[in-house]
């Protein structure tokens, strides 16, 4: 009996290490946006926070001038013989910013709107007189959030692991629309033109959606429905989006075709930067392609060394160009040629010593990161270093 | 150490049920359960070996219990005479648990293949692209179509239908091997452990992503048709030994 009793604890040991060792929480990777010298982010512990840029430089205490954080938590029943247990959710999205109100959906399925007057004078939320407000309303959620927000005017779209794409009044958070469902769930950012939303999907359809009422106007499907991985940009009435073939995709709006494919060694993760023509995209092969948007050409290619998850960015004449493995790149986007910023503590580490997954903004020639390991990031482009870092997890 | 554990045997398995499921109509749970009969025929030499091993030690299990008749008082007398008796049959006590052990990185290899791919987090997503090949017929499956039943592989089943099956199956493969014993000490270890795997299975059923569960299933259920051809039922549904020939 000896010997089942051994099997028995060799198995559960294995078992357990096995399981919980593998099992992924969900941890969030929310990107940066910047306005009016404020930066505003999802942290790794749940909070939405207001960065303020100069405070941060002069190593002002948190909060300053016109910075606050917001903890969202949920709750759950804690196990066999815990009670309740509030946790902190994950987010994905970048906040999207209108007026005195930031945006942003959670992975526990909620969508908020925070005031920066209430939140700075740290009120009780939501405080419906600045406009603040959940959805849903209730204690229910929609599908986990995953995209980013978009603001227009009078609304906020957001897309849900749901399938559904939802609609809600900007200052109240009543629900104008849903659209069907489009897929088992959608983990891209809509992109805005005109009266348009343009969905991509995993189940490889690119839909166009009426902004007013969420009904699908134009659907094209992809060459043997090879699914979409990354979230779409319009430029001259082209799309342009990543798909899981490991292609770079070019579909012309409203139309059912391909104007041409490019060909990576890996995915196109992240959404691609258009501009002067000119196709910007960052690859999982470790590369960053400059591809004609015209007629698909490549016109340079800079290896980084290591994957990139997030879009590059265009900061005065530079393209920059952030690693997953945390290199920071300036790269001359006529030419291709870049050169890393090196770390100023050890030139044989990354630029910041940290994973990058979110998506990081510019503003007047500084590059903001938010690292993996909850760390912001402050580099100046032209000076070629780190100027600040500021821990996010605060006491 | 990890990226030779990739490269050798996590990244080959988890192409191969990702293509599986490109193949068998883009269906993730007939690749989960296709890939865990392959990955069982290819180890049915080990698992005969450790059946066979078993099944000599339960054709003992009658002089064993006389010697615990004989010598129950004196535990040290006890393990002495059954020390002989291993020996004169020329078995290892330990014999069977070697070939499971030899099978484990297999397991480990499939059970991770399967929770990589299910992909439930957009950082495990992420997370895959970094293992998969660049194939076409790869390409084609993604994202995998989690829906498999009355199943969505990448969540827990929410009915007690799968956990049932995972326990009952398991609880079933337990039975056909464990041999009925007069101590009432190790009956009742015997009884508690019969019970308990079953019962932590099907919890982890309840807690798990259910194409995970769905791997257990699969693979009780086969475990259940080897052992039935090796030993027959064995000892399920009977209190009484199998009359084995000790091997001399």
């Amino acid at each position: 009996m000896k010997t089942n009793l051994t099997k028995f604890v060799v198995l559960f040991c294995l078992f357990s290490l096995l399981a919980f060792g593998c099992a992924e929480a969900p941890t969030g990777f929310s990107g940066i946006t910047c306005s009016d010298g404020i930066l505003y982010l999802g942290s790794m512990d749940g909070k939405i926070m207001a960065v303020n840029a100069s405070a941060r430089s002069q190593q002002l205490h948190f909060p300053a001038d016109g910075e606050w954080e917001y903890a969202i938590t949920t709750t759950s029943q804690g196990g066999l013989s815990c009670g309740p247990v509030s946790t902190p959710v994950a987010i994905y999205g970048t906040p999207d910013v209108g007026g005195d109100l930031v945006f942003i959906g959670t992975y526990n399925g909620k969508v908020y709107a925070l005031s920066t007057l209430a939140r700075s004078q740290n009120l009780n939320f939501p405080q419906t007189r600045d406009k603040e407000w959940f959805y849903p309303k209730t204690n229910e959620v929609i599908g986990s959030v995953v995209g980013s927000p978009v603001v227009s005017d009078d609304a906020i779209y957001v897309t849900s692991s749901d399938g559904m794409v939802y609609s809600l009044d900007r200052d109240t958070g009543d629900k104008n629309w849903n659209s069907t469902v489009l897929c088992d769930k959608l983990w891209s950012t809509p992109y805005i033109e005109g009266d348009k939303l343009y969905i991509s999907t995993f189940d490889g359809y690119l839909h166009a959606l009426s902004a007013d009422d969420g009904i699908i106007t134009w659907s094209f499907a992809a060459e043997l429905k090879i699914g979409f991985v990354s979230s779409p940009v319009v430029s001259n009435g082209v799309i342009f989006i990543g798909s899981f073939d490991r292609n770079l995709y070019a579909v012309k709006v409203e139309s059912n075709e391909t104007l041409w494919k490019f060909a990576g060694d890996n995915c196109f993760w992240a959404t691609p930067l258009v501009s002067n023509n000119v196709v910007y995209a960052s690859c999982l092969d470790n590369n960053i392609y400059a591809i004609d948007a015209g007629n698909g050409t490549q016109l340079w290619s800079f290896d980084a060394g290591s994957p990139i998850v997030v879009s590059p960015l265009l900061v005065d004449d530079s393209l920059v160009v952030v690693t997953e493995s945390g290199n920071v790149y300036v790269i001359n986007p006529k030419t291709g040629i870049g050169e890393r910023i090196k770390n100023p503590e050890n030139d044989n580490k990354p630029t910041i010593n940290a994973l990058v997954q979110a998506t990081p903004c510019a503003q007047e020639g500084i590059v903001y990161i938010r690292g993996q390991d909850n760390w912001l990031y402050a580099l100046d482009i032209k000076q070629g270093e780190v100027i600040w870092k500021f821990p996010l997890t605060t006491e | 150490m990890v990226d030779l554990w990739n490269l050798i045997i996590l990244n080959p398995m988890l192409n191969g049920l990702v293509a599986l499921s490109s193949v068998l109509d883009g269906s993730f749970g007939l690749a989960i359960i296709a890939l865990t009969i392959i990955v069982r025929l290819i180890l049915v030499p080990l698992t005969l070996k450790q059946l066979k091993s078993t099944k000599v030690l339960q054709g003992m299990q009658p002089k064993i219990q006389e010697l615990q008749k004989k010598h129950g008082k004196s535990q040290q007398k006890l393990q002495q005479e059954m020390m002989k008796l291993y020996k004169e049959a020329g078995v290892n006590p330990l014999g069977c648990l070697w070939p499971m052990l030899v099978q484990f990185p297999a397991w480990i290899a499939l059970y991770q293949s399967i929770m990589r791919a299910l992909a439930t987090t957009p950082e495990s997503l992420l997370n895959l692209f970094e293992h998969l090949y660049p194939w076409e017929v790869v390409a084609q499956a993604l994202p995998l179509d989690s829906h498999f039943l009355w199943l969505n592989l990448g969540v827990p089943d929410s009915t007690m239908i799968l956990a049932i099956i995972v326990g009952g199956s398991m609880w079933v493969q337990q039975k056909m091997v464990t041999a009925p014993t007069l101590d009432p000490r190790q009956r009742s270890m015997n009884s508690m452990m019969q019970l308990m795997m079953p019962f932590m299975f099907a919890f982890f059923t309840l807690m798990f992503p259910s194409g995970l569960a769905l791997f257990w299933a699969v693979s009780n259920v086969i475990g259940i048709v080897i052992q039935y051809l090796v030993t027959g039922w064995g000892y399920l549904g009977r209190g009484a030994l199998p009359k084995l020939p000790i091997r001399r």
